[in-house]
């Protein structure tokens, strides 16, 4: 169910039942989707388990956001299945070949004939808790 | 009788968009191990078979089937089963019944997996548009669908047919465009049982007349069809001859799901009429859901604006997977009334809404007796359990220790997870089971 159908944002009525006068102003705030998601339609949330991708800002424990309407270009952060396994990867491209980046190596991973590839959408956003 | 032209230049066309074998699609998005393989969902209580992917029909099994039928599969045939994840097929019904409207004139959402859209344009543009819809839907979404279009709703069902088992087509089939000679060969040889709305009762009957095909159907006189069967069966025969005259579905009652939408008499703009609309609809459903004797797990709000408004165009649609199988009036009411309040924009004038109730069993299950038992929220449940009933029906199905009265009897509570042993996470409305993706 969609929320805050029930919670609301906040109740602009007092305890007494008197409006409150900040009520005309009020006009629902920051709306964390408005501004996280694109498109609801096609957005996908995941949580990251690993540490090979810091230098993308990606950490163990991280939700990344996922849009699977956006292009893939040469330098995109995506989800990606390779061989039956879903990896965080930077996709790499020169010329003909395509290739799959972490900080596991300094060079991409070169995608062959044999391997079973499948994108699955872009990394937009990563929500990384700062403790 | 004088049938439309049945090729016109510009015009609004009518399809009919359904997603592919939906709830194995859907456990497909995330699960690359089951593409390619056998695949099949089992109903509540994991009793019997209620999807089947391509390669699961393939092997023989049909729905319906016995799940302990089928368990021998799973090793000799590399079988992949998985439980219904009603939070799931919600969620991703729900993302491709808003994308559709993105594409149509207008929008019926007529069932989980498939809606009515509404293409205006030449042939040619709506062929494009065919396609760019299944694009999109692969895309955005991860699952296959197939469009047909003709010139009306019986049609774009038979369209659809077409498409679905021709995949040269690539799941794309406007019945205007192929060869009329082919046309009429295929309707010569598809069984009018196939077509929609027609059931096997009728379809019994029209053998009994000589009436066994598409083609033969939709040669014989609307008249006599009227007067031997019904209206409804003769606007079918006007529609297979491409007369427009079948307008919004309001109300179905089948084996899958239990509908009623309506198109208002005067358009519906504020939240507090549309509260009024889903509660009266939402009560309808839970009063044909306890005449049938059956439960729902899946509750479908739906509302769209008018093909000719001047105003923005919307059709919000949602899915709520019900916590236990229900259908009390009260409960259902509440919860259609609040996700309808929650999509609606407030100033649009909406002309139609309803409300889907699917995800449909005969009985309540073990999740009734939750409440019954701990009485936990009874006071919102009107209806009550036959205890002692129910605790014996479970003892039976899961054995003595499953359960007992009070919530000292219980063994322990994830005792519920039993009915769903194959279930995959609920990835997209769960926060604590999210996919996890290696980093």
């Amino acid at each position: 169910m969609p929320p805050g159908a029930a919670q609301g944002p906040v109740q602009a009525v007092s305890a007494m039942g008197f409006p409150s006068p900040a009520r005309d102003y009020f006009d629902g705030g920051l709306d964390l989707n408005r501004l996280l998601v694109h498109d609801r339609v096609a957005t996908f949330i995941m949580r990251v388990s690993g540490h090979s991708m810091h230098s993308a800002g990606i950490y163990d424990g991280d939700e990344i956001i996922v849009d699977r309407s956006l292009p893939v270009k040469h330098g995109t952060m995506i989800v990606v299945s390779l061989n039956g396994q879903m990896l965080v990867r930077r996709w790499q491209t020169e010329g003909s070949q395509v290739g799959l980046l972490s900080d596991e190596s300094p060079l991409p991973v070169l995608l062959t004939e044999g391997d079973e590839v499948e994108v699955f959408g872009v990394i937009t956003r990563c929500l990384h808790y700062v403790r | 009788m004088s049938a439309e032209p049945r090729t016109s230049g510009h015009s609004d066309h009518v399809a009919l968009v359904d997603v592919n074998n939906f709830y194995v699609s859907c456990e497909r998005i995330f699960d690359y191990s089951l593409r390619n393989r056998p695949v099949v969902v089992l109903s509540n209580n994991d009793g019997c078979v209620v999807a089947r992917s391509q390669e699961a029909k393939d092997l023989g099994i049909a729905t319906g089937e016995p799940f302990f039928k089928v368990r021998r599969l799973m090793d000799s045939h590399n079988l992949a089963v998985r439980s219904s994840n009603y939070e799931l097929y919600g969620d991703i019904s729900a993302r491709v019944m808003e994308l559709l409207g993105r594409f149509g004139t207008w929008q019926e959402v007529y069932s989980i997996d498939e809606s009515f859209i509404g293409l205006n344009g030449t042939l040619e543009q709506v062929r494009d548009t065919a396609v760019q819809i299944r694009a999109a839907i692969t895309q955005s979404i991860g699952v296959p669908v197939c469009v047909g279009v003709s010139a009306t709703k019986t049609l774009a069902k038979f369209s659809n047919h077409i498409a679905k088992h021709n995949p040269s087509m690539d799941g794309v089939c406007i019945e205007q465009l192929m060869e009329p000679a082919l046309v009429s060969r295929i309707m010569s040889q598809v069984p009018a049982t196939d077509v929609w709305g027609v059931g096997k009762k009728t379809g019994q009957k029209l053998t009994g007349m000589g009436v066994q095909s598409i083609a033969q159907l939709k040669a014989t006189d609307p008249q006599l069809i009227r007067k031997k069967f019904s209206v409804v069966l003769q606007r079918t025969v006007m529609e297979l001859n491409g007369q427009r005259c079948i307008g919004p579905v309001e109300e179905r009652s089948d084996k899958g799901q239990v509908m009623f939408t309506r198109s208002f008499s005067t358009p519906v703009r504020t939240r507090e009429a549309m509260d009024q609309v889903m509660s009266i609809y939402a009560q309808k459903a839970a009063s044909r859901l306890a005449s049938e004797g059956r439960y729902a797990s899946l509750l479908t709000v739906t509302a769209g604006t008018s093909r000719f408004a001047t105003s923005a165009a919307s059709f919000p649609s949602a899915q709520i997977r019900l916590v236990r199988p229900t259908r009390d009036p009260i409960v259902l009411t509440k919860i259609a009334v609040a996700a309808m309040n929650e999509l609606m924009e407030p100033g649009i004038d909406y002309v139609r809404g309803g409300v889907i109730l699917s995800g449909l069993s005969e009985h309540p299950g073990v999740d009734e007796l939750d409440l019954g038992l701990l009485g936990s929220t009874s006071a919102e449940e009107s209806e009550k359990v036959n205890v002692s009933d129910v605790v014996q029906q479970v003892s039976q199905r899961f054995g003595a220790k499953a359960i007992g009265l009070g919530s000292a009897g219980l063994a322990k509570a994830p005792e519920w997870s039993m009915k769903r042993e194959h279930m995959s996470p609920r990835y997209t409305s769960d926060w604590d089971e999210l996919f996890t993706v290696q980093a």
